[in-house]
């Protein structure tokens, strides 16, 4: 029964990456990016808001990884292992989103042949690069059940590094004010660890779950412990959230801002703030829903769906209000609604995250405890 | 080194989008794409409104945020102050288009000239099929009024998961001869010269008028002037020069 529920399980995955792999030689190879709903005036849509979702996420978790190593908490070292193996699967599935973006990846060789050390995206994409060859590394220390204080370190950093130059990205077009590179540089991190925390609740969970392992007190209360952070971490990204709203939808009186103030009363900002903020954190609130397994799953699981929603919100807030020549017969905000194929980008993506979980899980002993 | 601008004068101009059109001729411009365009506004209220038309192009800024942001310097500055772009460099990100104030850049979303690849006949039985003309034209490279002197500087057609831009001309102003939207204006609204020289018509034009540019609070510095607006003041006529 169980091998039966394996294989199913692989064959959806693998349904997901055939759907994938579909849409690369569809956008990539023959028809073209005609395929999204993406226009000249919407450059960025759904696969830019998942690449920044995934990323930010595994950024995120490599604060959490960290936290025994850099911060010296040890109870939260048996969720070391796991964590960094959810870093890499994310961060691929971060890479996947990005090739389905890109109109030429091939010439991202140009990166190290033609640098250009003023752009922030150069930056991203070495960092994030990097990031990844340290994780891959990091990790393999961690099977040998070997941890190098200074590998840690220097992985925390770099998880800084990265989820802050996505803030400087986002923020370096004056024409753009609504994405303030400040802010972004601070909101990102938050709540890159907000969604990694959520991640860490749910695959953990999960886990328990599917493989019949009970929970141990330990295991309980490190998961409380958890529950009691990411409470927090809500709470910090909704006075974040709430003051974006205050500053750029209510007191900015640039033109510029009339996007973001379009996008206030859009589905995606709605889902953002009470799927994605309000009731996971009413939930985490209440003493004895947090105990509960359920809650916790239900709140990361809701966090995480308003957080997608957030970043396409995010993302869309800037580019909405079509300007210039390009404003030449144009409504004063377009819409948008992704094509099946941009969805097929995200599936792929997250299938992609899944199988690689799934192969780890079952062959890298993730709830093994480092020394 | 020259350092070349373009002034527009808005007095001279009449909106008839013969800049446009040579454009599009002589850069192979594909359908969708708009190296030189417009921003037309309306002001007032019916009967009493009045229409306003300013031709846009690259600004080919002297601070250019869409050169500082390109990772791979696909989109870079040239000694004479062209901004060019380089589409064997560029890995198709758009963030040029997203840090570009002015709206002019444009992705190469799909194969360029699309329509010229169709393999069926406009009418069955009695004309040949778009994809027939251009490969008897010029052996199917692009549409069958292709300009090949494009070719010289950058691709004839520039690919599929590219952006593309305006780019003065550069293959023009490497003979000698001035931006074909300059040329073909046919009331001489388009003003094309050196700044760095002293007498030249653009700088004539920008020291007897109060010129102004696009954005200037966003610190880009365009290189494309605009001039006047419907006032009575006079000039010698003239296509300016290099």
């Amino acid at each position: 029964m169980k091998a039966i529920k394996i294989q199913l399980w692989y064959g959806l995955l693998g349904l997901g990456i055939l759907l994938g792999l579909l849409t690369t030689y569809r956008v990539l190879i023959s028809t073209g990016f005609v395929l999204y709903a993406k226009t000249d005036i919407l450059v960025w849509t759904m696969p830019i808001a998942a690449y920044v979702f995934f990323s930010l996420t595994s950024s995120g978790l490599a604060f959490v990884s960290s936290i025994p190593i850099v911060f010296g908490i040890k109870r939260y070292q048996p969720l070391e292992k796991r964590t960094a193996f959810l870093e890499i699967a994310i961060l691929v599935a971060a890479f996947t989103c990005l090739l389905l973006h890109l109109g030429s990846p091939w010439n991202v060789v140009y990166y190290l042949f033609s640098p250009n050390l003023a752009s922030p995206l150069w930056w991203l994409g070495m960092l994030y690069g990097l990031y990844l060859i340290v994780l891959l590394l990091s990790f393999r220390k961690m099977h040998k059940a070997v941890v190098s204080k200074g590998l840690g370190i220097f992985t925390f950093i770099i998880a800084i590094a990265t989820s802050t130059a996505l803030g400087w990205l986002f923020g370096l077009p004056d024409a753009r004010p609504v994405y303030n590179a400040n802010f972004l540089a601070m909101y990102f991190p938050l709540t890159g660890f907000g969604s990694a925390l959520a991640a860490v609740l749910l695959f953990s969970l999960a886990y328990h779950h599917y493989a019949k392992i009970p929970l141990s007190e330990g295991d309980s209360n490190l998961y409380d412990d958890l529950s009691k952070l990411f409470g927090v971490v809500m709470v910090l990204t909704l006075v974040f959230f709430i003051w974006r709203t205050i500053v750029g939808g209510v007191s900015a009186s640039a033109v510029e801002f009339a996007g973001f103030r379009h996008m206030l009363g859009s589905g995606w900002y709605h889902l953002a703030l009470w799927i994605g903020l309000v009731i996971p954190l009413v939930l985490i609130a209440m003493p004895s829903v947090r105990a509960a397994t359920w809650g916790k799953v239900t709140s990361a699981v809701l966090f995480l769906i308003g957080m997608f929603a957030g970043r396409l919100e995010l993302v869309l807030s800037g580019l909405v209000m079509p300007t210039g020549p390009k404003a030449e017969g144009q409504p004063p905000f377009v819409s948008y609604w992704p094509t099946i194929w941009e969805v097929f980008v995200f599936v792929f993506a997250l299938s992609v995250l899944l199988f690689i979980y799934t192969l780890g899980e079952r062959n890298l002993r993730l709830s093994e405890v480092t020394e | 080194m020259p350092k070349y601008a373009m002034v527009i004068d808005l007095q001279r101009c009449v909106g008839c989008g013969a800049c446009s059109i040579a454009c599009r001729n002589e850069n192979n411009v594909s359908e969708g794409i708009y190296w030189s365009n417009k921003i037309t506004e309306t002001s007032g209220t019916f009967p009493n409104v009045r229409f306003h038309y300013r031709p846009t192009l690259c600004n080919h800024c002297t601070n250019p945020p869409c050169v500082r942001g390109c990772p791979t310097k696909a989109m870079h500055k040239l000694d004479n102050g062209i901004t060019m772009h380089d589409p064997d460099k560029c890995i198709g990100c758009r963030y040029c288009m997203f840090n570009c104030p002015y709206e002019v850049i444009y992705f190469n979303w799909q194969e360029p000239h699309k329509f010229w690849k169709d393999s069926r006949p406009v009418i069955e039985g009695g004309t040949s099929s778009p994809k027939e003309m251009a490969q008897k034209v010029n052996n199917g490279n692009g549409a069958p009024y292709s300009n090949p002197a494009r070719g010289k500087t950058l691709p004839e057609n520039r690919p599929k998961g590219v952006v593309e831009k305006c780019t003065f001309c550069d293959h023009r102003i490497n003979v000698g001869e001035i931006p074909y939207c300059a040329e073909a204006c046919p009331a001489d609204a388009r003003v094309f010269g050196d700044l760095d020289k002293p007498d030249s018509k653009v700088n004539q034009l920008l020291g007897k008028y109060k010129p102004y540019r696009l954005k200037e609070r966003l610190g880009t510095q365009p290189n494309v002037y605009y001039i006047r607006s419907y006032n009575p003041a006079h000039y010698k006529r003239t296509k300016g020069g290099i």
